[in-house]
Order: structure tokens, then sequence, then C-alpha cells
């Protein structure tokens, strides 16, 4: 059976944040998930801090987890690659449990994402090997519950995981 | 204000004294060639330490300023760490944490990486850039009696607020340590916990 990516309500994903004890979103937008940007600016119990780049927000990230607070870093494949040192310096030799989810906008849904045309579906995966992160597919409403699994295995790992977003918001 | 390629500059060490001097329970993370003799003048389990990430610690501090609104945080960050993510300053900028210090060590070098030139040295301001972007409050000194003569000044207003000190270009090279025979906890992973664990409330 092909895979086939399902969209999720961004009221979904906003109730499976809560869940997970998310208290503060850092963002740089992702087009993928701007319905779910939407419902967190908007929803009193979650602050959204917006950056300018994605290795600022994962440095502000790290910060938030010093000082005690349950960060998610939301971005874009793209920013995926535009924040490599800071998930490395702070991630991986940091040992911050920063739990990201990123957008694979433009994935061809009925692709593996693995099998895509596009460089920056295909290498997502790939780059995060390299980098020594566990990822996860968050590819339909059936995969909600790895979001509150991601934070506790960032916490036991000492450690980033990440979650790629299969299909736009809605 | 002087001109942005001053005659005087302040000694590094001169400009961390007059910062210690004011230290009680501040959050502070220090980058760069600004960080051993930091570490060494305030000894706390309130330092932060901004290695291995250049240009983070802006931003890393801004993290701990949001989740910590009663602490006060102090940046000491590097010009050119500070040029490698220069869009922090926007984005603190828009956060607007009164808890907020931002300290620029402008000695218009890479010190660290052996003293090239930062692109723009003689032309820009931080104070300047940090204002335009929206900081409450930004100044500069060249001279470090005044600083420390306004310094209490700066620090009773809500910040952000950002201090661009221009200092003396030292030699402080940095040459790697000899490979460790076995792998080790790296300096970031050991130092956070322990900020950490001294912020706690509960
Ligand atoms: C991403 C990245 N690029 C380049 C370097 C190399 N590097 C190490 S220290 C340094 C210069 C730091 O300059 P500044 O922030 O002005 O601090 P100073 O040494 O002058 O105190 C550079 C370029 C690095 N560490 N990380
Ligand atoms: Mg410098």
């Amino acid at each position: 059976m092909p895979t086939v990516a399902q969209s999720i309500p961004a009221a979904s994903l906003l109730q499976a944040l809560l869940d997970a004890g998310v208290q503060d979103v850092v963002a740089v937008p992702d087009t993928h998930q701007r319905t779910l940007i939407s419902a967190i600016e908007e929803h009193a119990d979650l602050r959204f801090i917006q950056a300018t780049t994605e290795d600022e927000a994962t440095a502000i990230c790290a910060g938030l987890i010093v000082g005690g607070r349950r960060p998610l870093l939301q971005i874009q494949h793209a920013g995926l690659y535009a924040c490599v040192n800071n998930l490395r310096g702070l991630g991986i030799d940091g040992a911050f449990p920063i739990v990201l989810l990123a957008g694979l906008l433009g994935r061809d849904p009925a692709k593996a994402p693995g099998d895509d045309f596009g460089s920056m579906v295909r290498l997502a995966g790939p780059l995060l090997d390299a980098l020594e992160i566990p990822h996860y597919l968050i590819d339909g409403p059936a995969d909600l519950p790895h979001l509150a699994a991601a934070y506790a295995e960032a916490e036991a790992r000492g450690g980033p995981v990440a979650l790629l977003l299969g299909a736009e918001t809605c | 204000m002087p001109d942005d390629a001053p005659e005087r500059r302040m000694t590094r060490d001169a400009a961390l004294d007059v910062l210690a001097r004011r230290r009680t329970d501040q959050v502070v993370v220090s980058a760069m060639t600004a960080l051993g003799p930091w570490r060494q003048r305030s000894p706390s389990d309130r330092n932060l330490f901004n290695l291995g990430f250049m240009g983070g610690a802006s931003t890393y501090a801004l993290g701990v300023a949001l989740a910590r609104p009663d602490v006060p945080v102090w940046v000491i960050d590097g010009d050119g760490s500070l040029l490698m993510q220069l869009g922090s300053l926007a984005t603190i900028a828009h956060a607007a944490p009164a808890n907020f210090l931002h300290v620029v060590m402008h000695n218009g070098i890479y010190e660290t990486s052996g003293a090239q030139p930062i692109p723009g040295e003689g032309r820009l301001s931080f104070a300047g850039m940090a204002r335009e972007a929206g900081y409450a409050h930004a100044a500069r000194f060249d001279d470090v009696e005044a600083f420390d003569a306004e310094l209490d000044d700066l620090l009773s207003r809500d910040g952000p607020t950002l201090v661009e000190l221009f200092t003396a270009p030292g030699d402080s090279f940095y040459a790697p340590a000899p490979p460790p025979a076995e792998r080790p906890t790296p300096a970031v992973a050991r130092n956070w916990p322990v900020v950490r664990d001294a912020l706690r409330t509960d």
C-alpha cells in the first residue's frame, strides 16, 4: 500500500502539544503549518516566540529549557538546513532535549519522504541521521501520540528529537 | 558619543571589572574572549557559557530571560559573534524582555580566530543598530570611567538595553587542546544543568 500523508487539523495538533506539556512555541514561520501557527497565536496558554532564523530559535529553546520551560521548536524543512550549527552545538554537544517539528513543504504525499524528488524533503531524514538525531514522521492524526513520546525520548536521551510533518495542517 | 573608530578604547579586563562589581544574582552568558576572564572575576552557578555555537549568546540569553522574567539576564557578546546572528537584535526587541542587558565587546576584530577585522569596522554602530531595531535603550562607551558612572542608571531602567563597549584588541588566539583519549562530556552539557538547578524555585 502506498504511503499517503493526511492533513491534520490545527486544533488536534494544538491539543497534542498541550497534552505534551508544551508551554512555548519558538518559530520561524513554516508555510506548511500556517493554520497551526494561527491557532497557537490565539491560544492563551501557549506563548509564541518568533525568531529571525532557526539558529536563533534553537538557542532560544535552549535558554528556555535552562529556565525550566518546555518549548517546541517549530520550523520548516528549510529551517532545519539553516540551524545545523546550533542544533549540533546545543542539541548534541549541549545535550539539550529540544523537540522540533518541521514541515515537509512540497512533499509528494503519495511517496515516502526519502523517495521525494525535492531535495528539501528527501534530505531531511539523512541530515538528521548524520546529526545523530532520532526522527519520526507525523503522517496523519494516528501519529499524534509521537508528540508526547518525543519529549519523553528527548529527556531520556539528553538530546534533540525531530518530528517531520508530512502534510499541510488544515 | 564617540566616533565609530574611536582613538581611545578601554581594556576588556577593566570593562569586565565594572560589570563584575555589580554582579549579584544575574544569569550571565559570556562569549569568546570575555568568557575566561569573566568566569575568573565572577564565579557563579549562574554563569552560562557560549562555547561551540558562535553567534548564539544573545538568543541563548533571551530564552532564559523569557523563561524567568524575575531574574536579570546579562549577555557579554562578541562583536563578530553578534554580526553572525544580527537578526537577533530584532528578535530581542520584538520579545522585549525588561530583564535583559546586552553588552557588546566591540574590539573590532575576530580576536579568537586570529585577529581578522570584522566587516564594517570603523563604520557600524551596534548601539545604533539596537536602537533602530527597537531596544528600549542603547549606549556606547570608549571610556571605562564614563561606563562605570552610567551603568547603574542603565541597569535601573527596563530593557532590553544594549551597551556597546569599545575595547582594545588583544591577542587571545584560540589554540585547540590536544585530542582526548576518551570521548568527554562537552563543556556546554556540563554547564547548563548547574544553572538550571540554581534557578529552580521548587
Ligand atoms: C559558525 C562559526 N564560524 C566560524 C567560527 C570561527 N571563529 C571562532 S572564534 C571567531 C571569532 C570571534 O569573534 P568575536 O565574536 O568578535 O569575539 P572575540 O574573539 O573578538 O572576543 C571565529 C570567526 C566559529 N567558531 N563558528
Ligand atoms: Mg571581536
